[in-house]
């Protein structure tokens, strides 16, 4: 224990005397201001370990941009966005912009191939003209009457509203996901915990079944089967993980506060088995559930984006689309040319992933003292 | 030990048939029957439509379906593909199957021994930014967008450096008009690293009854290690097919390496924190007390170690090589199981997506067992107890 | 159960010469705010074949001077000044590789919690070798190595087979046993016995006690002792120190110090300590915690927790003075000490 640890400590411990000093004191303070204070403390306490670690604030801070992303895209649909050429699904905007004509590409965003022009718009141009044409994928464009900050995708619908419009689907399914879980995982685990024996067995061996699965080709096969929407694949995530690996790990912490001599204490007053569960396991159990509902988040949008992305999914669109449509519009391979197509999105996926899993990494270092820096 | 083994291979058997009966009850949870999906398919005669309604059972109720089903299974009957038909779904799978074990194998190892490696030495040499890049690296490569990121090494690997070839099992050009066969030259090729890997394991065993010496043992090893592996070099620099082993293998490069990167960052963040824990046990105190070179001590004490709990996770990373093993196959167009099931899932041939499906549930809990095994030999304490 | 030793060599012993001398040693953890003084000017010498104990509290600084004999400290330890002597020569000024092979060869180390001094996955005899491999490499044969390591086996009364076992089949006497055999392989001068009976049974505590007892005295080694226990370190030792916050606040001959201490803190240690073997006596409690070693008190350090203190405890530091022929004290009182324990008991 560190020097400000114990101060922390020696206070808390101060406060609760000063709150449950004699009999009329209890009467007085009603008990959840007790347990509120208790919360706050222990919180001021979890927050300066977890400040420590500079790598979860970063998380937290990337995760405050991509929410601020989420929460922008209604706001600017409502106010500056024209429906009809910034709607991420059906939006469309002819960007006309000139370029010139070339034997060799180099920069495709102001040049256009001898061969190409002349099959597909006039076939009387010559190498050196300048015409306009209709661009799609346009690069971006910050000026004229509908500026595009990123571009334009190869059905000419506005990358930047396609991509904050994906980052408050990757929320809504990462929240579901990571609740869901959260929720079973937390009662499968306390349950299997407090009653052992048969019902101890019947959920880990589920929970192995659940592990052994090849979950990605298995969704690979449900997806276009059921066309599964984003609520359905945030459930079913959220379902496998709360049974399987995570009902695993909680359970075994779970395991180590039934024997603490509080819950012992607990049944002796008379508590129901619901209630020792509910009371004393549970909220034991749930800091650990929650460093394991970061890590869900980050899965969750990773499987929702590879699917998205070979397009087995019945999504509205998300940023794993947004790639498939590069994909299948043949921008593969276009690499930094048609950036605005691969770049985003992806980075998108990749850094808020990224985000949430030191966010995990930064409490788990708060919950796992063995974990934290030393010497 | 064998105890523990026989009674893992049988849960694993049973979990294996429950995972069969749940892919069959997800079949029949969908819209629709399945024969009435190929009404549309111009591939398929009516003839075929009535043979596979009878070899999948339609007629009959829920249970006898099953146990069709089942018996199917282990008879190695999947029917026909719908897709290549008259292939049968056993034939197209056998052709892909060693394609993608090659690349998995290959990725897992590559991934396994490169992020112990490194794992061992950023737990060593504690802190500082080196430390800090490496576990920002290994976290970037953990959640990165795996298919993004093998798109963006494909192009920059295969189309700006022309390092590799861009994507698929082998370059057709070079092919044409040869009388090798691919598979064969790719079957070949994995023999002949079977055949050296097995020499090498007997050879050990000879080693190790002809001197209990630690240190001699150590020296015949490496003389061992270095002739098998000089064997199998002369014998395909010298063999015919040596352009088109080439060929396989060039094609098979980069995708190795993009798939081993991801399991690379996780494996690496895992052996960190394991070897920090091991770095603390009273025994690799013990170790120093006995004035054991530092360099033994990170090696044979900590890391040894540490291998434990990393070979308990590679049942983890082999989630992870599994799926991204199938977005890598779709990506490089590489012809394996990965390649297969997308082609089937999205070109609805059932019988082909079933029968994939099924072979890769049955890779992943040899995966798992092949992980056990390999638990069970590196702790004594479970070999022996 | 008799065991010989007969095969191992002996050393020649002359008492009247020192082996170690610790000397004015100054050692400090550098933490995030300052520092922490864990060793605080100790002095004390071990004979040849001599067994000396330190005794304390946990945090008092005894396994931090074991670990500083040996070098072994954590990197954010520093000698601040200070010598230790083996055989004259200045252990702190030898470059990391120098030092490492005299561990185990001149200076061997027996830990607490023999349970966990093995490495789980290799075979004890490996684990023997591989410290042989170390110190002898191409000096001794494989087969040699194995003829050495029956014989050690046999001097701790282990059958030569368990050198072919793993660790966890091993019951924690028998590692203990084995760790012993290991500390011997190199015949060291000196074994270090930090705190080698802890985790252990009282019946089985005291086999391994008497074995190292009569191991060292067969071949000549000296041993230091190092334990929070007063009466088991009373019952092997020839001499004792005290040690309180890091520093040594009393040593002597163990049956002087055990019978009659001088310190005030040796005389409540003793107190508190209940006795098997010896006298039945009143138990006293030792109020208060020790001290925080990053700010440690002024004066004497045992001030706030001494019945006896005075003025002069708290602005004054007492040296560690020899008071007696042999018997050195650092207290201002301890003439006073015995008046004043009557006052206590009352």
């Amino acid at each position: 224990m560190s020097v400000e640890d114990r101060a922390v400590t020696e206070t808390l411990d101060e406060e609760l005397a000063e709150l449950t000093h004699g009999a009329a004191a209890v009467t007085q303070v009603p008990m959840w201001r007790i347990r509120w204070r208790l919360f706050r403390r222990s919180f001021a306490r979890n927050w300066s370990l977890f400040a420590e670690n500079k790598m979860g604030i970063v998380g937290l801070v990337i995760i405050g941009i991509f929410a601020l992303m989420a929460i922008a895209h209604p706001i600017l649909m409502a106010t500056v966005w024209e429906r009809s050429i910034y709607d991420p699904v059906s939006g469309y905007d002819a960007v006309e912009s000139i370029v010139t004509i070339v034997e060799e590409v180099t920069d495709p965003a102001t040049q256009l191939s001898l061969a190409d022009a002349r099959i597909q718009m006039n076939p009387f141009v010559e190498v050196g003209d300048e015409i306009t044409t209709v661009l799609q994928p346009a690069p971006p464009s910050f000026s004229g009457e509908h500026a595009h900050w990123l571009g334009t995708d190869p059905q000419g619908r506005d990358v930047l509203s396609q991509l904050l419009y994906a980052t408050r689907a990757a929320f809504l399914l990462g929240a579901i996901a990571a609740i869901t879980t959260v929720v079973i995982a937390t009662t499968v685990g306390s349950v299997a915990a407090y009653y052992g024996g048969v019902t101890d067995s019947i959920f880990m061996r589920f929970a192995d079944l659940i592990l052994l699965m090849p979950l990605l080709p298995v969704l690979f096969v449900m997806g276009p089967l059921f066309g599964l929407t984003m609520l359905n694949l945030g459930l079913i995530i959220g379902v496998l993980n709360g049974f399987g690996g995570v009902a695993i790990v909680l359970k075994s912490q779970a395991l180590a506060v039934k024997v603490k001599p509080y819950i012992d204490a607990a049944k002796v007053a008379g508590g129901g088995n619901w209630h020792v569960i509910f009371r004393h396991i549970v909220p034991n159990v749930l800091p650990l559930s929650f460093l394991y509902m970061m890590f869900g988040v980050t899965e969750a949008i990773a499987i929702e984006s590879t699917l998205s992305f070979f397009g087995l999914l019945n999504v509205r669109m998300t940023w794993g689309l947004m790639i498939n449509t590069a994909q299948t519009q043949g921008f593969l391979l276009s690499g930094v040319d048609y950036w605005w197509l691969l770049f985003p999105a992806g980075l998108a996926v990749s850094i808020l992933a990224f985000a949430f899993f030191i966010v995990g990494r930064g409490m788990d270092e708060v919950i796992n003292p063995r974990l934290r820096a030393r010497g | 030990m064998t105890k523990f083994l026989i009674r893992r291979f049988l849960q694993m058997f049973v979990l294996f048939v429950v995972f069969l009966t749940i892919v069959f009850f997800l079949l029949h949870a969908m819209p629709g029957d399945i024969s009435n999906q190929l009404i549309g398919n111009p591939n398929i005669p009516p003839e075929q439509r009535e043979i596979l309604r009878q070899t999948l059972g339609l007629d009959k109720p829920l249970f006898q379906q099953y146990g069709i089903y089942i018996l199917n299974f282990f008879q190695g009957e999947f029917g026909k593909s719908f897709t290549r038909y008259p292939s049968d779904v056993s034939t197209v799978i056998g052709a892909a199957l060693p394609r993608t074990l090659v690349l998995f194998l290959a990725a897992t190892v590559v991934a396994f021994w490169l992020g112990f490696k490194s794992g061992k030495l950023i737990a060593w040499g504690r802190g500082g930014k080196t430390e800090q890049a490496y576990i920002v690296g290994g976290v970037f490569l953990q959640t990165v967008f795996y298919p993004w990121f093998a798109l963006v090494a494909l192009w920059f690997f295969g189309s700006q450096l022309g390092w590799f070839p861009l994507g698929r099992f082998i370059d057709s050009d070079l092919w044409r008009g040869t009388i090798f066969n691919a598979n064969n030259v790719f079957n070949l090729l994995i023999l002949s690293v079977f055949v050296a890997i097995l020499v090498f394991g007997l050879a050990r065993l000879v080693i190790g009854r002809l001197t209990p010496d630690p240190l001699i043992q150590n020296r015949y090893r490496r003389i061992v290690a270095v002739v098998v592996l000089a064997g199998l070099v002369a014998f395909w620099w010298f063999s015919p097919m040596r352009i088109y082993a080439w060929d396989i293998v060039h094609h098979t490069i980069l995708p190795v390496l993009v798939l081993a990167s991801v399991a690379f960052g996780s494996t690496m963040l895992l052996t960190r924190s394991a070897m920090l824990e091991t770095l603390g046990e009273d025994y690799i105190m013990t170790a120093r007390a006995k004035g054991i070179p530092e360099r033994a001590i990170r090696d044979r004490h900590a890391a040894r170690n540490a291998m434990l709990p990393v070979t308990t996770s590679l049942v983890l990373a082999l989630a992870f090589v599994i799926g991204g093993g199938i977005v890598t196959e779709n990506i490089f167009s590489w012809p394996g199981m990965g390649s297969l099931l997308l082609e089937a899932v999205t070109r609805e041939d059932v019988p082909l997506a079933i029968g994939t499906l099924s072979i890769v549930g049955v890779l992943a809990l040899f995966g798992h067992l092949i992980a056990d095994i390999l638990y069970t030999i590196l702790d004594p304490r479970i070999r022996i107890s | 159960m008799t065991v010989s030793l007969e095969n191992l060599e002996a050393r020649q012993v002359d008492p009247t010469k020192p082996l170690l001398e610790v000397d004015h040693l100054i050692m400090r953890y550098q933490v995030k705010r300052g520092e922490v003084s864990a060793v605080e000017d100790v002095t004390f010498t071990i004979h040849q074949g001599e067994a000396v104990g330190l005794v304390g509290e946990s945090g008092c600084g005894k396994t931090s001077i074991a670990l500083s004999l040996l070098r072994l400290l954590p990197s954010n330890a520093r000698f601040v000044s200070g010598e230790i002597r083996l055989n004259g020569e200045d252990l702190i000024p030898l470059d990391p590789e120098e030092m490492r092979q005299r561990r185990w060869k001149d200076i061997a180390m027996v830990f607490q919690g023999a349970m966990n001094s093995w490495n789980p996955v290799y075979r004890v005899g490996e684990q023997i070798r591989e410290t042989l491999n170390t110190h002898y490499k191409g000096v001794l044969s494989y087969e040699d190595q194995d003829a050495l390591m029956e014989r050690l086996f046999a001097g701790v009364g282990l059958p030569a087979e368990m050198l072919d076992r793993y660790p966890h089949e091993f019951s924690g006497g028998m590692r203990q046993r084995a760790v012993i055999a290991m500390a011997l392989a190199c015949s060291p001068q000196l074994i270090i016995a930090d705190e080698p009976t802890t985790a252990l049974d009282v019946i089985v505590q005291d086999q391994i006690l008497k074995e190292l007892k009569r191991i060292q005295e067969e071949l000549g080694m000296s041993i230091l002792y190092i334990s929070h226990d007063i009466a088991v370190i009373a019952e092997v030792t020839d001499s004792l120190g005290v040690m309180y916050a890091g520093k040594l606040v009393e040593y002597g001959p163990t049956d002087e110090v055990f019978a009659r201490p001088l310190h005030p803190y040796a005389y409540l240690l003793l107190k508190s300590t209940p006795s098997i073997t010896g006298p039945r006596r009143q138990l006293a409690p030792l109020e208060g915690e020790p001290p925080n070693l990053q700010n440690p008190p002024s004066g004497c350090r045992f001030h706030p927790r001494c019945p006896f203190a005075t003025e002069q405890c708290v602005t004054e530091e007492p040296p560690l003075a020899e008071v007696r022929p042999g018997r050195r004290v650092a207290c201002w009182n301890y003439e006073d000490v015995p008046e004043l324990e009557e006052a206590l008991v009352r």
